[in-house]
């Protein structure tokens, strides 16, 4: 099946998952489960993956900036701007697109194999609008938070690597990452991880509740979930950074 | 009462359903029989509107489902409840709060109303108390059907439909099942068609049967008229067990 069969497919199923709810209520507690689900449970991978990757990125910094005509403060910003710019939003996204995007995949697939999603259309319940419309709530709606725990805690895993690494003590760390700050940097990430937020939650549970067949499949549909949201992040990441950075 | 008038649907070309036409009446449990791959699930589905049918028509008393739009086939699917093989209970939430779903997505009730409700349904089909705050993975395969027909007529539906209900349980839990849609359906006169290959429940329940082979109709009648039956195909499927066709000789 062509690729513009899969995009008529994904913007037919969008115009379901925002229809009129049946019921708020259940809608919100829904949403709040979701929220749970796919947001609070992050935060321990988020903090970890952050943490070691701003502990890396500070000795690679210092590494690479051995050269005494460069600043010591060059390795904070590095570090700073690397988590602010990119990391923090783009590569949390593409992490966050296998643990959330194969959680939603599976977990609509299975209820579509199980017949739990004819189940709710035999009740006259909108079941894209029913299953969907809470997960891209919660994910756009918690992203932002990610992208700020996630630059906080690689800062922190950056001033505590470095003096333990005996590459930059903590006062030149410190002054480092408050060297040219531009906070346009943040209301440019923030932008992004509503984007991505959304790619996130959409694209997986499209593949999720489009899926036929049994337990392979749903494995399958996980699998090109996972490929396809890392692609489109990528892809509108490029055109975002265009608009917006350049 | 679901009438179809010469139902014809065709995937990718292949005809699974071929002009099939018949009334399911209220009150009684109608049986569509055949055999793995006769139609019987695509006619089922065709009924609720699952798939769309080619050409025919679908009456739900004097009300055309096949010329609904999609607002109406929702406000009508209000008055269905349906029993999946496979139970298809939500694995997210307990027993009760299964039941309690179409109450909340639909009902006006208040809290303790659908309490009640809930309890009702739940007691009808012989749950015990104690399951109600389990999930639906930590009770037995004929529990959850049982919950399955629970939830199915808790916002009290005016057509019932059972994809072959008693698969996978054995031979005592499937009668039990039998008898207790054959009970609901009389006590609360609703349309129930039940969807199956099983002769047990052709003997114990089929009060009318549709049976379809290659997605046409071949035979209809009650479970008393089979023994009468000089259709080929019939015989041919029902009395493939020897026990059934030396009670046919005996008559």
């Amino acid at each position: 099946m062509g690729f513009f069969f899969h995009i008529g497919r994904y913007f037919s199923m969008l115009k379901r998952v925002f229809a009129r709810p049946e019921k708020h209520k259940l809608y919100i507690r829904q949403l709040f489960h979701e929220i749970d689900n796919l947001g609070v449970n992050s935060v321990g991978i988020v903090i970890i993956i952050s943490v070691f990757i701003g502990g890396i990125m500070t000795i690679q910094f210092a590494y690479s900036m051995a050269n005494p005509l460069y600043p010591v403060e060059l390795v904070g910003l590095g570090t700073r701007d690397t988590l602010l710019l990119e990391f923090s939003s783009t590569m949390l996204a593409l992490i966050m697109a296998g643990k959330v995007g194969s959680n939603i995949t599976s977990e609509i697939g299975t209820m579509r194999v199980t017949e739990q999603i004819d189940s709710l259309e035999i009740m006259g319940v909108n079941s894209a609008s029913y299953l969907i419309l809470p997960k891209i709530i919660a994910v756009v709606f918690v992203f932002p938070f990610l992208y700020i725990i996630s630059v906080f805690f690689g800062l922190l895993g950056g001033m505590v690597t470095g003096p333990i690494a005996g590459v930059i003590s903590i006062p030149d760390y410190i002054s480092g990452i408050q060297w040219l700050f531009y906070p346009y940097y943040i209301t440019f990430s923030l932008i992004k991880s509503l984007f991505f937020g959304f790619l996130v939650a959409s694209v997986p549970a499209y593949f999720g509740y489009y899926v036929q067949g049994g337990a392979l499949e749903v494995g399958k549909a996980s699998t090109k979930a996972v490929v396809n949201t890392n692609i489109l992040i990528l892809f509108f990441d490029l055109i975002l950074t265009r608009l917006l950075l350049t | 009462m679901i009438t179809l008038k010469n139902i014809v649907k065709t995937f990718d070309g292949n005809t699974v359903l071929n002009n099939i036409s018949t009334v399911f009446e209220q009150g009684k449990t109608n049986l569509i029989i055949g055999r793995s791959g006769s139609g019987k699930t695509v006619l089922l589905k065709s009924t609720l509107g699952l798939f769309e049918v080619d050409s025919g028509e679908i009456w739900y008393n004097d009300r055309n489902f096949t010329q609904m739009n999609q607002k109406e086939r929702k406000i009508l699917r209000r008055e269905v409840g349906m029993v999946f093989q496979g139970g298809a209970l939500f694995d997210s939430i307990s027993v009760e709060g299964n039941v309690r779903f179409p109450l909340d997505m639909f009902s006006k009730m208040s809290p303790a109303e659908k309490q009640k409700r809930v309890e009702f349904c739940l007691d009808h089909v012989n749950i015990d108390k104690q399951a109600f705050n389990l999930s639906p993975s930590e009770i037995s395969g004929g529990m959850q059907k049982r919950v399955a027909i629970a939830r199915a007529i808790a916002l009290n539906p005016k057509y019932l439909f059972c994809d072959e209900p008693n698969s996978g349980l054995d031979p005592e839990t499937a009668t039990v099942i039998d008898q207790l849609i054959q009970t609901l359906t009389k006590e609360f006169q609703m349309t129930t068609i039940i969807n199956t290959h099983d002769m047990n429940s052709v003997i114990e329940i089929g009060e009318s049967v549709l049976f379809i082979s290659h997605g046409q109709k071949e035979w209809e009648g009650t479970k008393e008229d089979i023994l009468k039956s000089d259709n080929q195909k019939l015989e041919d499927f029902i009395f493939a067990n020897k026990l059934y066709a030396q009670m046919k000789k005996g008559q």
